[in-house]
């Protein structure tokens, strides 16, 4: 579909590259009525999550020696578990969190493969309310309930009014970090996975539709050389990208794990 | 042109776009739906998954401890096994050697009997050769004796030249002999 958008509106002839009036265009994409692609992405994610934790997890719950499959998947849960979810917030707090950063981390991380999934192409990350600003703020909400919770108003004391710093500096770094913490780290964490994922999704659609369609030999003879050189580009970048969709949603379960860490343990 | 660009031109037509537009909600429906998803996806690790993972960590925890005590206790008992052998062995063993000790002895002691009554025998045999080899003697003497008188009164006749009372010549020879006897021995 990005194909076919792309190509039909790129002028061949006189362009390098095949560049789209506005760059909303890659990540529209009405489909019947109400119901978008990122919508039934969305729901395929899910599905997907639970597919893969079905079939991994929950069938071979029975199975002394798990199926390949099953311990593929295994080694994924007990990453999440024991590495973010007890090795980050610890062994008293952490097992606590392990099925929302499980969740998190699953959802992410097929959402951001959907980038690099042949025939979907469109990592539903990129889309900014659907993944990454609903779950920064999920994330919010967890870690500053964390810290209330743990720590009743000595939360909220401690950062603004933070112990161990001349109290001279005392009120800079409390703005600073009441800022920081409360502002900027659920903003970060969203506009990081966004904006990897949109950078890598424009990326990916240019250079590889500017290939196709230059290889094709819809800009002329001349310009087949420059479309080859797009697509190896962007199949360098294909790879480069499957990198990233893995690393952002390993990084968002992780600065998650950290903040409500952050939140749990008042002297770390 | 196909039927999606067609859509997308067409939903496009009265909007203003530019990026901004990305990093804000423009679509409640795709934001409900995330939200519902990730519910779901939530729930289902929450109250599924996280509790089989934990079930079938524990059931391996378990059956691995139970299978590493259980190898414990074979162990053990091959160990104890092994020792009640080893003891049967060398009482098997000793009993081998005591065995073969007095099937020595018993021949020994069969051999010395063997010996000894063959011994007896020999000396019986020996003893039986030696009288009758006296009887024999005797006997040969005897009749040695007898002669040895006869000719000493033919000896005697010849020399007096007359006939001598024979019975009475014979009994005075004999005790001569007897009395010649007597003097050798």
């Amino acid at each position: 579909m990005e194909l076919i958008l792309a190509a039909g509106e790129c002028n061949a002839a006189d362009e390098i590259i095949c560049v789209p009036e506005s760059v909303n265009e890659l990540f529209e994409n009405p489909f019947l009525g109400g119901v978008n692609r990122t919508m039934v992405l969305t729901v395929l994610a899910a599905l997907i999550v639970i597919g893969l934790l079905y079939y991994g997890i929950v069938r071979n719950r029975k199975r002394l020696v798990p199926s390949k499959f099953g311990s593929a998947i295994e080694a994924l849960v007990t990453f999440v578990r024991d590495e973010i979810a007890v090795g980050i917030i610890g062994p008293q707090h952490g097992l606590k969190y392990f099925p929302w950063l499980l969740s998190i981390f699953m959802f992410v991380l097929v959402g951001n493969l959907f980038e690099v999934a042949p025939f979907i192409n469109f990592p539903i990350s990129s889309r900014m309310w659907v993944v990454p600003a609903l779950l920064s703020l999920l994330t919010w909400v967890i870690f500053v309930f964390s810290g209330f919770k743990e720590q009743g108003f000595t939360y909220v004391k401690d950062i603004a009014w933070p112990p161990g710093v001349p109290v001279a500096l005392k009120p800079l770094v409390g703005v600073i970090e009441l800022v920081s913490t409360f502002l900027v780290r659920p903003f970060s964490l969203a506009v990081r996975l966004f904006a990897n994922l949109v950078a890598g999704h424009v990326m990916l659609t240019l250079l590889l539709v500017s290939g196709w369609v230059f290889i094709s030999g819809q800009g002329g003879l001349a310009k087949v050389p420059i479309g080859a050189g797009w697509l190896v580009v962007g199949l360098a970048i294909y790879a480069f990208e499957i990198i990233v969709a893995i690393l952002q949603a390993y990084i968002f379960t992780l600065l998650s794990a950290v903040y409500v860490q952050t939140a749990v343990h008042p002297e770390h | 042109m196909n039927v999606f660009t067609t859509l997308l031109l067409a939903a496009e037509d009265g909007e203003e776009t530019s990026g901004i537009d990305l990093l804000l909600p423009r679509d409640v429906n795709e934001i409900i739906v995330g939200v519902i998803a990730f519910i779901i996806v939530f729930g289902f690790i929450w109250r599924v998954a996280s509790p089989a993972l934990n079930e079938m960590l524990e059931n391996r925890q378990k059956r691995i401890k139970a299978d590493l005590e259980a190898a414990q206790a074979e162990k053990a008992e091959a160990a104890a096994l092994k020792e009640d052998y080893a003891a049967q062995l060398s009482g098997a063993r000793e009993e081998a050697t005591r065995i073969v000790e007095d099937a020595r002895q018993a021949g020994e002691s069969a051999r010395a009997d063997i010996v000894a009554r063959a011994e007896g025998e020999a000396e019986d045999i020996k003893a039986r050769a030696q009288q009758e080899l006296e009887a024999e003697r005797e006997r040969a003497m005897t009749a040695m004796r007898r002669e040895v008188a006869g000719l000493s009164i033919d000896v005697a006749e010849k020399l007096v030249g007359r006939n001598l009372d024979r019975a009475g010549q014979q009994a005075l020879v004999e005790q001569f002999i007897d009395e010649l006897g007597d003097t050798e021995d």
